[in-house]
């Protein structure tokens, strides 16, 4: 459904008709300066009174200023309409995004995907500025001129007409053409060329190490000559649409020359032929916007279509959904009962991760009740972290799973979410300072309560070394070290408060001899605020910190 | 910013080739536009005279010099684009040679994401830098004086217009440039942080909706956004004006030598071809400086990417250059008696950055055995391995198998760090880095290191990709232990192997491990997992202040 995202990108005629008619103003001032210049000289030369140019001269210096006058007006309008598209694409994609985040997300959920869906959203921006725009202009200054010659001379519109249908045709489809080759013939080459390199720069240790820094050298050297021979005889296609373009122009100025020439004396006056014979050469510089457009094409709908995978208008089976409009209610949490009573239920309960094709859980039946910490291990690939995303609800499942007693089912997914909390085995750390990370999980803390969360997940000392709540933990948490992060994470999820946690390899991202205190220090902390939680970890997890150990093989506990 | 940076010529020989080339065409270009010019000037004035017998010979003309103008500009096109192709792939080569001579911890502390993006995608902003800017500045250089010079020679009036219009662009320019850039630099964090809050919003997502928060974000976005939209629009309203001053100076003139070129023709005091041909040069002597401010923004980019690359070539030699590790003095007999001392460690510092990390360590590694060094985090037990390695300073001796002088060779220690280090291609080429591939040799080193489970042809993609951490992890240590029996290799370095492992695979491996160390090889395991020191012949932990051992454990002797 790449059409709908296009769609989306264009702003209606209500908004962008104004930088369209400015810029076809702009387009044909200059078409008519040159055409009013060319008719004031070669009327002068028959060296009628001052009196008839007049009319002439104030044209000319009239088009000279709205070209540029209605050119900077177009640029201004165009953008400031693109810029309010924008909005609209990126409220529109962030709500196709929501809704089946971040199950239905697939392979794009990963970091650096998702920055790339965000610069194809961006990009889509190109479609008004530089493709919609200049089609448009170059469309109604050339129907323009045209209509304009062929008032005249006959001959010469038609020949103008025809010029400029060949300069459209021709630089339309050898763009597309060339572009396509070179993407073709380059794309491929030019990925194992940067992967190599990025090879190269991350794995320098280890290529020392085993005496391969040679080989992968002239690996590179091999790729980059490939890459090199490749590029340089598609670079003798580059150039090619311009100079066709150029060609075309010159031969109808030659052509709308003769055509017009015979007419003249007989209705076709001397300076009307030099305005015919100008205009094409005016006309053709505007043309030359039209190729560039149809390469812009190209790449908004690379952009498009890569949307359109990210957030896919038809969900793979097994993304639960969140429906919910804008201003739905808050979530509520839902209430579990005293300590001893049945937090948890499943029974047979089976999940598919979107778009695999065998379950990951075949059938699993678990009771956690409201207070017990558990640790679910097992090797990876045993299904735990499709339980974790069954457990909040990212995933759906068939049998039976109550939370509190009530079917998950049968509430939304948002206060299921509410209920039962999950701490990502890479909780994302927002570019923002400590403060407004922690206040969203709840908005109404005062400092006094950040800090004091801050250091119950031991990141007192740290806060003092950063230098409080108004310290920024870098772009995408690059400030701090996974295991920091984790505490952070640790910190939202106590000031929300949620009855049940679950803590999804928390662990992983970690420094090794850091894991066994972080581990200690996130369950003691759930523990001392009477959270039930759900431990989900491959490496082995001491004994004290936990109220049972479930080990899980297969979909299937042991 | 420069037009041209006289570096580009020093590091990238193909530039200045390119330019003097460049130059001939643009000369020849130049002479064909003068000559077109004069041709359509000449023929419309013989039609309007009535001597239509000389048009003939004049479209003949015509179309000579549109063949040739053509030609020409397909020629410095495709010309500049085959040396953008040279010039990446020169810098592209230069910048590696840099990484790899630095070493890794000059790439560590450059950021090896950056390096990877500047010499693959970074570089590709020259693409446009050539192709579009560099023919435009070489007219603009040369095509500009030399249109100058044929309208003086013609009409000295004309020819002050131009001149005296002409250096305004540029002064304009670079008011404007000024001015625009204190109101960017005013708004640039304002404005950076506008454009990340999308990114940051769908970077977060999953997290926003464990929180029941990503509802509230749709409406931020939008406003977000169209703040952005008013504050981008407040920086473009004064950016576009340089465009505007350049399209103004360029019609106003054509205008003004229109309006004195007519009136002049009235006055009887110059004849209509001179005229024609003076109107038609005019926007000629503008066109190449519009084109430079047109593709102002391509060539910013590609400025600021081989300024970078500049900035790397040019960097101090990050610190100190690694030292190469002395040669092997002998290689050990086959026959070291297992428990003979292999590596022998007297009197060890390291220091980073005039910080001591850990003093006097004394070690010795018996042949046959595993020692697993244990510690603290952040005392330095990777720092030991370094040194061992040979990729950092230290102070102290290292000697190898009793040999008189010497620290183990980089033939004679297979290695795997804490990070895995795969890269693209297959399992089986990663385990057979540096050597020989023998499919049935690398399936039994993937078995003794616990990787029964993974395929051999498996792929992997580039920064280790399409493997789960612990897989990674066990074809780390089979390319190691691949080093060790098929390059002969007899000291065993490892950085926390089962740092991402189940308990069941982690006694796999280490049973591997041991095998590995009864074929009569000295194995160092650095580990923080009791599963791991159990299964040494001695446990050792790493102080500040040296080593300590923990007695000999009740490791399965050899």
């Amino acid at each position: 459904m790449t059409d709908s995202i296009i769609r989306t990108a264009q702003p209606p005629l209500s908004r962008s008709w104004r930088g369209l008619a400015a810029g076809a103003l702009s387009a044909l001032s200059g078409v008519a300066l040159l055409a009013t210049s060319a008719y004031l000289i070669t009327r002068a030369a028959e060296q009628p009174p001052i009196l008839y140019l007049s009319i002439a001269i104030v044209s000319v210096r009239l088009f000279s200023l709205t070209r540029a006058v209605f050119r900077y007006l177009e640029r201004l309008l165009s953008h400031d309409a693109a810029f309010r598209q924008l909005a609209t694409v990126r409220t529109t994609l962030y709500r196709r995004l929501v809704r089946v985040a971040p199950a239905g997300l697939g392979r794009t959920s990963r970091g650096d995907l998702l920055s790339r869906v965000v610069s194809d959203v961006d990009a889509l921006q190109d479609l008004p500025l530089r493709v919609v725009q200049p089609l448009v202009i170059s469309g109604l200054s050339a129907l323009a001129a045209v209509v304009a010659v062929l008032v005249f001379s006959p001959a010469a519109g038609v020949v103008l007409l025809a010029g400029l249908v060949i300069a459209f045709g021709v630089g339309c489809l050898v763009a597309t053409v060339l572009a396509r080759r070179s993407e073709r013939d380059l794309a491929g080459l030019r990925g194992d060329l940067s992967a190599a390199i990025l090879d190269t720069v991350q794995n320098l240790d280890v290529l020392v190490a085993f005496d391969a820094v040679d080989a992968q050298l002239q690996r590179m050297t091999d790729l980059d000559s490939r890459l090199r021979t490749v590029a340089l005889t598609r670079a003798s296609t580059s150039g090619v649409v311009t100079a066709l373009i150029a060609l075309v122009s010159g031969a109808t100025v030659l052509g709308a020359i003769a055509a017009a020439a015979p007419t003249v004396g007989h209705g076709l006056l001397g300076p009307e032929l030099a305005l015919v014979a100008l205009v094409p050469l005016a006309v053709f510089e505007v043309v030359g916007a039209v190729p560039v457009a149809v390469l812009a094409w190209r790449k908004v709908r690379a952009s498009a279509a890569r949307v359109d995978t990210a957030a896919p208008a038809e969900v793979p089976a097994g993304v639960v959904l969140d429906d919910d409009s804008d201003d739905a209610a808050a979530p509520e949490p839902l209430g579990l009962g005293g300590p001893g009573a049945v937090a948890l239920r499943l029974s047979g309960v089976a999940a598919t991760w979107p778009g695999a094709g065998v379950p990951a859980l075949p059938g699993l039946d678990l009771e956690v009740a409201v207070g017990e910490r558990i640790v679910v291990e097992g090797p990876s690939g045993a299904g735990k972290s499709t339980l974790a995303s069954v457990l909040v609800r990212f995933v759906d499942y068939s049998g039976s799973y109550e939370i509190g007693g009530v079917d998950a089912r049968s509430v939304r997914p948002a206060d299921a979410r509410a209920t039962v909390g999950l701490l990502e085995q890479t909780p994302y750390v927002f570019d923002e300072n400590v403060r407004q990370n922690l206040l969203f999980a709840r908005d109404t803390s005062t400092d006094a309560e950040l800090e004091a969360v801050l250091a119950r997940v031991g990141l007192g000392e740290w806060l003092e070394s950063r230098g409080g709540l108004d310290a920024r933990p870098g772009e995408r948490g690059a400030l701090i070290s996974g295991g920091q992060a984790q505490r952070l994470a640790l910190a939202r999820a106590l000031l929300r408060g949620f009855p049940v946690l679950v803590l999804d390899e928390p662990a992983a991202g970690v420094d090794p001899d850091l894991a066994d205190a972080l581990l200690a220090d996130l369950l003691r902390a759930a523990e001392a605020d009477g959270t039930t939680v759900v431990l989900i970890s491959h490496v082995p997890v001491p004994s004290a910190l936990v109220t049972r150990r479930l080990r899980l093989v297969g979909g299937r506990f042991a | 910013m420069k037009p041209l940076d006289p570096r580009l010529l020093r590091y990238a020989r193909s530039v200045r080739g390119f330019l003097g080339l460049g130059a001939v065409l643009g000369v020849v270009q130049t002479i064909a536009t003068v000559a077109f010019a004069f041709f359509v000037s000449r023929a419309v004035v013989s039609v309007v005279d009535g001597h239509a017998d000389r048009l003939p010979g004049y479209l003949v003309g015509i179309g000579i010099t549109v063949v040739v103008r053509s030609v020409l500009i397909w020629g410095l096109e495709s010309l500049a684009t085959r040396t953008a192709v040279r010039v990446k792939s020169e810098l592209r080569g230069q910048v590696v040679d840099a990484v790899v001579r630095r070493g890794g911890g000059w790439v560590a502390k450059t950021g090896s994401a950056r390096l990877a993006t500047l010499t693959g995608p970074g570089l590709d902003a020259l693409d446009d830098y050539f192709a579009k800017y560099v023919p435009q500045l070489i007219l603009t250089a040369l095509a500009t004086p030399i249109l100058v010079v044929v309208m003086f020679s013609q009409d000295l009036l004309s020819g002050i217009i131009v001149v005296v219009t002409l250096p305004l662009i540029p002064v304009f320019m670079v008011l404007i440039g000024w001015t625009t850039r204190s109101a960017q630099a005013r708004q640039w964090d304002r404005l950076a942080k506008l454009a990340s809050s999308f990114l940051d919003a769908v970077s977060g997502l999953s997290t926003l909706k464990v929180f029941g928060r990503e509802r509230r974000q749709v409406r931020r976005i939008g406003d977000i956004t169209d703040e952005y939209r008013r504050e981008t629009m407040k920086v473009l309203q004064v950016s576009f004006l340089s465009g505007f001053a350049l399209e103004m100076a360029a019609s106003l003139s054509v205008a003004i030598v229109a309006v004195t070129i007519g009136i002049r023709l009235v006055e009887g005091s110059m004849l209509l071809p001179l005229g024609l041909f003076l109107l038609l040069l005019t926007p000629e002597a503008y066109l190449p400086l519009r084109q430079v401010g047109a593709h102002f923004h391509a060539a910013a980019d590609g400025v600021a990417a081989a300024e970078e690359v500049f900035a790397v070539l040019e960097e101090p030699n990050g610190g100190r250059a690694v030292p190469a590790p002395p040669a092997s003095s002998a290689v050990p007999s086959a026959g070291s008696a297992v428990g003979a001392v292999g590596l022998e460690v007297r009197g060890l510092s390291v220091a980073y950055e005039g910080r001591s990390v850990f003093d006097g360590v004394d070690l010795d590694v018996p042949i046959g055995e595993i020692t697993a060094i244990a510690g603290p985090s952040g005392v330095g037990k990777s720092s030991l391995v370094a040194a061992l390695l040979g990729t950092v300073e230290f102070d102290g001796t290292v000697r190898w198998a009793g040999a008189a002088s010497g620290a183990p060779s980089p033939a004679d220690v297979a290695w795997s760090g804490q990070r895995p280090g795969l890269m693209r291609g297959t399992v089986a080429s990663n385990v057979a880095l540096g050597a020989a591939l023998d499919r049935d040799a690398v399936r039994a080193a993937l078995d003794t290191a616990a990787g029964s489970d993974v395929d051999l042809d498996a792929v992997i993609d580039a920064g280790g990709a399409g493997l789960s951490g612990g897989q990674a992890q066990r074809v780390a240590l089979a390319r190691a232990i691949y080093r060790v029996r098929q390059l002969g290799a007899r000291l065993l370095l490892v950085d926390e192997p089962t740092s991402a492992l189940d308990s069941e695979t982690e006694l796999l491996l280490v049973a591997g491990l041991r095998s590995v160390a009864a074929s009569g090889v000295a194995v160092l395991v650095v580990t923080h997992r009791p599963a791991v020191a159990a299964a040494a012949d001695r446990v050792l932990t790493l102080t500040s202040a040296g080593l300590v051992e923990q007695g000999r454990t009740a490791g399965v002797s050899a």
